[in-house]
């Protein structure tokens, strides 16, 4: 019996011995003369960073892209202290990283719209800025207020360190305080994956993240409804959009230089359309 | 030890090759059991560094209780009331579900199961260990808040009830286990007395073989308390993070923030060296308190208990007095705790229900004074097995829910091909390995650490003042929540080192979260060894290194390999540790050295759940694959284990 048990547990160990030898070989006969660029940083630019990187090096085999999120902040911080070569932002350098980071340079790569999402059961479908900023500093708690069911609002926010939610809260809110009782996510996608799961939740993301599960609400403007298109993001009728970031220590020089002038290009404003986000004109 | 080594010196002329041996080896093991010391003063003196600017700036007392935290405000307020309470609630309630659940199955595994049902549900408990808190967040997401909210009504799911039941499955593995060691170790003779006396099985197990495995379940409880209050990812996917204090305070519906969810959805996103910064170390100092201070009080009532219960002959009056006192504590303690039940249920209720609640708990304690033994075994055991029952479906419905979903994604491809569209199709193979290799090289660090302190607490050490200290240092590592660890792995070897986010980082940064785990379950198991055992060694002639080397640890290897695989399924699963310190979403090629940066497998399914639309089907073929993966390891472990457990003969 314990015999028995010994092959077993031997085999078991050659098992995993083989599995460790294989992922190491595999790491060995990768090519060899690789470059890497490291990107990190905001979860709202990403998308756009993960696509061109995929395509940037089924053109160049030999480069290695790593792309990481983690957050602007963190991206900003990376960059800085030589972590990563691009930092990914959805907002502008504060002060304190520009005096403590006094090298970087950030460039717009694409515009965004911020959507305001509700779910798509819900029978509203357009909301002044005003009705929006009641409803998140807590002064509207039923949908009734606004024209809509006699339910009470689930009111979905970004965490308070988000880009996202620092520009939503300077062009929406005007500096007022959120409503303390909303319910706070930490990443554009679970903002949306939330009001799709929840039948009164209003909630606000990237243009890039809406889709078929949640319904887009359109801004209701001096009597007129603007819907969240790319189209009306770059005429600049849709009144809530700001630009988004890669960063670099220093003017980008060689592989990177080449890479963010490569999102820069049309292929690669291409993706920034097709990921849902809006192209430089 | 400082005598130890003068006489040492002085007697040099008479130390022989042996001996010399020996106090090599005393050596090395002192030091790894100081190492988790140094370890831990040194994340306290960082954390403190970092934290210190927002006490000078904001003030403590303002910092500590103002009621509200949002630092983006202008002007910005930093009061973390709210987010201490919150986790003090969830932690709460995942206890209330936890540990009635945890020590009924303890006691079903250790005392009524037949052999075989005992294997099952064993191996049931430790698939639940196994399970990645980042799945179990996953789970909590897609189904129970979807559950809740149309089950009770409620606009939103995402609230306190929410979090304390994930945090009550997470822990449920760390009770079950740890109990069930402590209830099977009491000695078989005890049991024997007591139904030889006449007693039936059942007050057997609660008059004798439950008190003397209370040391045990308290140990079980306090890591389970632990774990509790570390866990992140889990708890900020489904609490809802809103930072409130819940109306009324017994709303268990009300949407909630825990200080580790703060840290967790804010650290991303903070710009270094600003005050939002510093107040989130401050946080994470707050939650170290908290920690020390529980484990303080564990501490105390674990002596009270270990003196209670362990007789030896020279303290044999001053246990009849401590046991008398113990008594009337007791009582004041029920007392104390039955108003506060009442409280609650007034509050909750109101008063009719309330009374006619009490009156019904009365009518039942009346009643089983008054049913015979066997009647009363009879309800016992049934409860205990509904206990059992209840875990093996929580773990089937989880189980189900990934595998029936997950499966339909699984494919050669999809282990073998790197990520392709931001991960909505293509395979996960970088993340597969980077897993394995986060996990294995956290292991042999902390493996050899670990047991080396273990050994040196367990056969060495005489209680003294370092003894104690180096022992409240292993205490504060082991409450030490996993998102502190990551922070410190972030600032000091990805900044302060410069090893730059990296699998070396990440590697370290998770030994040095397990390492607490496995000294502790290894002392444990070592304990447990007989003293006979040790001394017959010892009279043969063997010196301590080789009592220690062929007989203790040879014995009490399956408790040691139990430690392992408790760290393994930790390992494998966390995210909050190596976020910040090893991982990217995504690369194309495997890691070439240590100072690369690795994918992996729960990251990878935290970002693709949350950050990623449309990558559902992924998501869950990932959340599947990491389950097989850590299963895998989980099955080798019990076959090593199985095999040992042949070997004890006592």
């Amino acid at each position: 019996m314990n015999i028995k048990k010994g092959i077993a547990i031997s085999m078991i160990i050659g098992i995993i011995g083989i599995i460790i030898v294989a992922a190491l070989i595999g790491g060995w006969f990768k090519p060899t003369e690789t470059e890497n660029i490291n990107i990190k940083g905001s979860t709202t630019v990403l998308p756009i960073a993960q696509e061109v990187a995929e395509l940037y090096m089924t053109k160049n085999p030999n480069i290695n892209i790593l792309i990481s999120g983690g957050g602007s902040s963190v991206g900003i911080q990376s960059v800085g202290e030589g972590i990563a070569d691009i930092g990914m932002a959805s907002r502008e350098l504060k002060d304190e990283e520009k005096s403590g980071y006094p090298n970087l340079k950030p460039i717009v790569i694409a515009k965004d719209g911020i959507v305001i999402i509700i779910h798509p059961n819900n029978p509203i479908t357009n909301l002044t800025l005003d009705q929006i900023r009641c409803i998140y500093n807590g002064t509207y708690t039923n949908w009734k207020e606004v024209g809509g069911p006699d339910k009470e609002i689930v009111v979905i926010n970004r965490d308070s360190a988000s880009g996202t939610r620092e520009f939503f809260w300077k062009h929406v809110m005007h500096k007022d305080d959120f409503v303390p009782t909303a319910l706070e996510k930490n990443s554009n996608g679970a903002v949306k994956q939330t009001v799709s799961q929840t039948p009164d939740a209003i909630g606000y993301v990237g243009l890039g993240y809406v889709d078929s599960t949640v319904k887009a609400v359109n801004i209701k403007n001096d009597g007129m409804e603007i819907e969240p298109t790319v189209e009306n993001i770059l005429n600049g009728k849709y009144p809530i959009s700001r630009s988004l970031y890669m960063i670099t220590n220093g003017e980008p020089e060689g592989i990177i230089k080449d890479f963010i002038d490569f999102v820069l290009s049309d292929e690669g404003q291409g993706i920034v359309e097709e990921e849902g986000f809006v192209p430089l004109e | 030890m400082f005598r130890k080594i003068h006489s040492l010196i002085t007697n040099l002329h008479i130390i022989n090759k042996k001996n010399l041996k020996e106090i090599i080896i005393e050596g090395t093991l002192f030091l790894s059991a100081v190492f988790a010391m140094i370890l831990i003063l040194f994340i306290i003196f960082f954390l403190f560094k970092e934290g210190y600017p927002i006490f000078r700036k904001y003030g403590l007392w303002k910092f500590l209780s103002g009621n509200t935290w949002n630092p983006t405000g202008e002007p910005p307020s930093y009061g973390t009331f709210p987010l201490i309470l919150g986790t003090l609630l969830v932690t709460l309630g995942a206890m209330i579900i936890s540990v009635p659940l945890g020590i009924g199955t303890a006691i079903f595994i250790s005392e009524i199961a037949s052999p075989k049902i005992k294997t099952i549900i064993k191996s049931g408990v430790e698939i639940l260990a196994g399970i990645p808190s980042v799945v179990y967040g996953f789970f909590g997401l897609k189904v129970l808040t979807n559950w809740l909210r149309i089950t009770f009504d409620k606009p939103s799911g995402e609230c306190w009830l929410a979090g304390s039941i994930i945090l009550g499955i997470i822990v449920l593995p760390t009770i079950i286990s740890i109990s069930e060691d402590a209830i099977s170790s009491v000695p078989m003779e005890y049991k024997e007395v007591s139904l030889s006396l006449g007693a039936t099985k059942w007050q057997t197990i609660s008059k004798v073989i439950i008190p003397s495995a209370l040391p045990g379940i308290t140990v079980a409880i306090i890591l389970g308390i632990g774990r509790v209050i570390g866990e992140t990812m889990a708890v900020m996917m489904v609490v809802g993070n809103a930072a409130i204090i819940p109306q009324p305070i017994i709303n268990v519906f009300s949407p909630i923030r825990t200080i580790t969810s703060t840290i967790g959805i804010e650290m991303g996103e903070v710009a270094n060296g600003s005050t939002h910064y510093y107040a989130l170390f401050g946080l994470a100092l707050i939650l170290f308190a908290i920690v020390l201070i529980l484990n303080i009080i564990a501490n105390v009532i674990l002596r009270k208990l270990r003196e209670k219960y362990i007789i030896t002959p020279k303290k044999k009056k001053i246990k009849l007095i401590s046991q008398k006192n113990l008594q009337k504590i007791k009582r004041y303690f029920y007392v104390i705790l039955s108003l506060i039940i009442i409280c609650l249920l007034i509050l909750w209720f109101g008063i009719e229900i309330s009374v006619l609640i009490i009156l019904i708990i009365l009518c039942c304690y009346v009643i089983f004074k008054k049913v015979s033994a066997k009647t009363f075994q009879r309800i016992a055991f049934g409860i205990v097995i509904l206990s059992a029952i209840i875990v093996l479906s929580i773990l089937g419905i989880i189980l189900y829910h990934i595998i029936a979903n997950g499966v339909g994604v699984l494919s050669w491809e999809f282990i073998t091909q790197p990520p392709v569209d931001n991960g909505r199709s293509g395979g996960i193979y970088p993340a597969i390995i980077g897993t394995l290799y986060l996990v294995g090289g956290a292991i042999l660090i902390a493996l050899p650490i670990g047991i080396g302190a273990a050994i040196y607490l367990a056969e060495y050490t005489k209680e003294g003042l370092l003894t104690k200290i180096i022992r409240t240092g292993i205490e504060a590592l082991n409450g030490t929540p996993s998102i502190v660890f990551g922070l410190f792995g972030f600032a000091f070897f990805v900044l302060y080192l410069n090893l730059g986010i990296s699998l070396l980082a990440g590697q370290i940064t998770l030994a040095l979260m397990i390492l607490p785990t496995i000294i502790r379950t290894t002392e444990e198991s070592l304990k447990s060894v007989p003293q006979l055992v040790r001394e017959a060694s010892l009279s043969l002639g063997a010196t301590k290194w080789q009592t220690i080397r062929k007989v203790v640890l040879p014995s009490s290897m399956s408790g040691i390999i139990t430690g392992v695989i408790l760290s393994i399924g930790r390992a494998a699963g966390e995210t909050a540790p190596i976020m910040f310190t090893a991982v990217v979403f995504s690369q194309k090629f495997l890691p070439s050295s240590p100072l690369d940066p690795v994918m992996a497998l729960p990251y990878h399914l935290f970002v693709l759940a949350t950050n990623i639309p449309g990558a559902e089907q992924n998501a869950y073929g990932t959340a599947l694959v990491l389950l097989i993966l850590v299963l895998y390891l989980y099955m080798i472990a019990l076959l090593i284990r199985s095999h040992y457990k042949k070997m004890k003969w006592w």
